[in-house]
């Protein structure tokens, strides 16, 4: 028995006549590497751009096959560090090879380079490029983002386009065919409509429908295939995953959030109860939520991206799989509260901040110490001894309203103390 | 006088030399040893809050420098001032010049270093060695298995211990004698339950319960109660009366209205959950305290603290019935 590969990389082109529909960027591309090769080109690195799932990466490996090239590739997991991209230059430092093939470096995904915690990373690259004995080629979703802006400046910007609907109508029927799956023509234009010429997706939709009813209709394609990729609002999101029908569908539905993964977080807290009513729905959504987060805050503290996925899976399917029963309810998702109360509690926590900013250095402990250690023993004092509180607050420097809060209804006293020395000196 | 400028305790009776310093005899020996040979290597002072580590670091400063060594030392807090890139910053500037005394090394002071992240860290080490010409880092640490390995390597590494029952009610007693407290002994040993060892948490409970009047247990106890809002016991038992909703709006009070951190929330909540106030069969308490330690435990691993939280209050609204005493 063969090892099962999914179709996306079973399927994925093996030479360059396999790769079809991107003429343009593929003619760019062959006419750039061969006045690389022999030193004429102006630009000295490549960078393909252009949606996911159009070929970028794909192209890459064909052509390297076509043209028996050797591969040196790093993702966006990879490269973060300079030392990495250090090595990567002098491992492909030699002109040649031992197998005697020629080289091709290609960085994936540098539009994910983040300047401020891969500032190294970047420069290196700049480096590798200009000292590279062999062709660089990166890729990236978004060739305009401002992050990687030295990087077009060095490069030969080739555009990915997304494929046409025939296109991929066509090479979803080779597929069909190849796997011996009965896969109606009218389903496949469907796929390739909500594809909107993302391959990826859409060849993905055509094996989840395929291994899971064993054939290809119009009504499955209906119902199974989404519009991907493409970023929704949360509350749509929301009403994707908690009514999906299969994991599939709420991991797809988590990952096209038009909000990054935190604000989604606070959304999916706020609305488990929404949803659901029974208590151990509840508490099995949170206990995956829980798990997410953990798993969201191991990536912030170790950079470890490859965890993501793992959040994604608790945060969606693992929320959405905390029902006993699929029921497909509707419900009405509102604004999260937490945004609402954190935006009227703003000038509290910023007073609190203040007074934390004014006593942490005197104590010669962190603001986050004076917030939990200090600050309610401080309200004791106020509420309870406005004369002490005076003197407190003269010795740090504390404001009137600094004052108000530690006080509350006490304010006007531990004011008064403060003020009576004026008045004395008057007399 | 009403006028005059009060100090809180915690600052006033701070050690300022190493000589003042009472405890941690085996640490403040070695550091002495340092002072006498205007030399030292980085530092890690690790062990649980309120033991006395800034306040060490300050003292050998001092103790270095004279008076004035707050010029000669930069202080970074890992927490507050988030981002190597700070650091980096306010570092190189700081290491630029040199000093002009007889000690040839700056001292950069970093608090909270295990709330850094492994890459942070990593840009750390570069920059210890780096400026080590010029400069020595003394790291703060509660947890020093976070400190990555190549760091504990580089410094010399002194372990903090928790602060004896004798310790910390002498020190007490020397405070509230000299600040004219009326207090009874058993109130002292009180603040020391209360506080678990934490020196600066214990003179905090001392000056507010003197803001009462006579330090008495009660008066112990009153402020903390005070300082602990009532709404953690109040979210605690809506929950266990499996009213999930109504105790997470108490949780958001919580964390808006008191500004507790979700640790501060389920250390208290741990506390609760052994009191006799709170009406569960002793089988339910052992139940919720293993399961709050696990959120504990996540919270330190976790990004979100009401998402945790969250968690835990479902839980106990889920199990709630079964938690309820029959009887």
């Amino acid at each position: 028995m063969s090892e099962r590969l999914p179709w996306i990389i079973k399927y994925r082109p093996k030479n360059l006549d396999e790769f079809v529909d991107q003429e343009e960027a593929k003619k760019a591309f062959i006419s750039w590497y061969e006045s690389w090769k022999k030193g004429e080109t102006e630009k000295k690195a490549a960078l393909l751009h252009g949606p996911p799932g159009t070929g970028k990466s794909s192209f890459v490996q064909a052509f390297a096959a076509t043209y028996g090239l050797e591969l040196y590739e790093m993702n966006a997991s990879d490269y973060r560090r300079k030392g990495d991209i250090d090595r990567l230059l002098r491992v492909t430092a030699s002109s040649g090879s031992l197998s005697g093939k020629g080289k091709l470096i290609f960085l994936d995904e540098v539009d994910g380079l983040n300047p401020k915690s891969d500032a190294g990373g970047l420069e290196a690259i700049l480096q590798l490029i200009e000292n590279s004995k062999h062709p660089v080629v990166m890729a990236a979703n978004d060739a305009y983002n401002p992050n990687i802006r030295p990087l077009r400046d060095v490069s030969l910007l080739i555009e990915f386009k997304r494929l046409r609907e025939g296109a991929v109508v066509q090479l979803l029927s080779k597929i069909c065919e190849k796997e011996r799956v009965r896969c109606d023509k009218d389903a496949l234009d469907v796929i390739a409509k909500r594809s909107e010429g993302d391959l990826r997706s859409a060849i993905n939709d055509l094996e989840a429908i395929a291994e899971a009813y064993g054939k290809v209709t119009k009504d499955l394609a209906m119902s199974v295939s989404t519009y991907r990729d493409r970023e929704y609002a949360p509350f749509e999101v929301l009403r994707r995953m908690f009514n999906a029908k299969y994991i599939f569908q709420a991991k797809d539905a988590v990952s096209s959030a038009n909000i990054d993964y935190d604000t989604l977080k606070v959304w999916i807290n706020e609305h488990i109860p929404t949803y659901y009513e029974d208590p151990e729905e509840v508490s099995r959504a949170f206990e995956a939520l829980s798990r997410a987060d953990v798993y969201m805050g191991r990536i912030i503290k170790s950079g470890s991206w490859d965890l993501l996925s793992y959040a994604m899976e608790m945060m969606g399917p693992g929320v959405a799989y905390a029902r006993k029963a699929y029921s497909g309810k509707f419900k009405a998702f509102k604004y999260p509260e937490r945004f609402r109360l954190l935006s009227e509690t703003k000038k509290a926590r910023e007073l609190r901040d203040s007074i934390a900013e004014a006593l942490a250095r005197r104590l010669l402990t962190s603001k986050a110490t004076v917030k939990s250690d200090v600050i309610p023993y401080l309200k004791v004092i106020f509420t309870s001894n406005p004369k002490m509180a005076a003197g407190i607050a003269k010795a740090y420097g504390l404001s009137e309203d600094m004052v108000k809060f530690l006080a509350g209804s006490k304010a006007s006293e531990v004011m008064s103390y403060l003020k009576k020395p004026a008045r004395a000196r008057k007399t | 006088m009403s006028e005059q400028p009060l100090l809180l305790w915690a600052e006033k009776y701070r050690p300022r030399t190493l000589d003042e310093v009472v405890n941690q005899k085996e640490v403040v020996a070695r550091l002495k040893k340092f002072v006498e040979e205007k030399n030292m290597p980085h530092l890690l002072f690790a062990g649980p809050p309120g033991t006395g580590k800034t306040t060490l670091a300050h003292c050998l400063a001092h103790d270095l420098y004279g008076d004035n060594y707050r010029q000669y030392m930069l202080e970074l807090n890992a927490s507050d001032e988030r981002g190597i890139d700070v650091i980096r910053s306010k570092v190189k500037e700081f290491a630029r010049t040199r000093v002009a005394g007889e000690v040839p090394f700056k001292i950069i002071l970093l608090d909270e270093a295990d709330n850094m992240t492994a890459d942070a860290q990593q840009a750390l080490r570069r920059l210890m060695e780096l400026y080590t010409a010029t400069t020595r880092f003394i790291l703060i640490a509660n947890y020093p298995s976070k400190i990555i390995e190549p760091i504990q390597s580089r410094c010399a590494v002194f372990r903090f211990t928790p602060l004896s029952k004798e310790d910390v009610v002498e020190r007490l007693r020397y405070i509230a004698e000299k600040e004219n407290v009326k207090y009874s002994t058993e109130a002292l040993e009180t603040i020391y339950e209360l506080s678990e060892g934490d020196m600066r948490k214990a003179i905090n409970i001392l000056q507010a319960a003197s803001a009462l009047g006579e330090v008495t247990v009660e008066a112990v106890y009153k402020v903390v109660g005070l300082a602990h809002p009532k709404e953690v016991r109040q979210m605690l038992q809506l929950a266990l009366s499996g009213n999930f909703t109504e105790a997470r709006n108490k949780l958001r009070e919580l964390m808006l209205n008191y500004g507790l951190s979700g640790l501060d929330i389920i250390k208290q909540v741990h506390r609760e959950i052994f009191s006799s106030d709170i009406k569960l069969s002793d089988e339910a308490r052992i139940m919720i305290a293993d399961y709050a330690g696990e959120i504990q435990f996540r919270l330190v691993e976790g990004a979100d603290d009401e998402i945790q939280l969250n968690a835990f209050l479902a839980r106990l609204a889920f199990m709630g019935k079964k938690f309820r005493p029959t009887s």
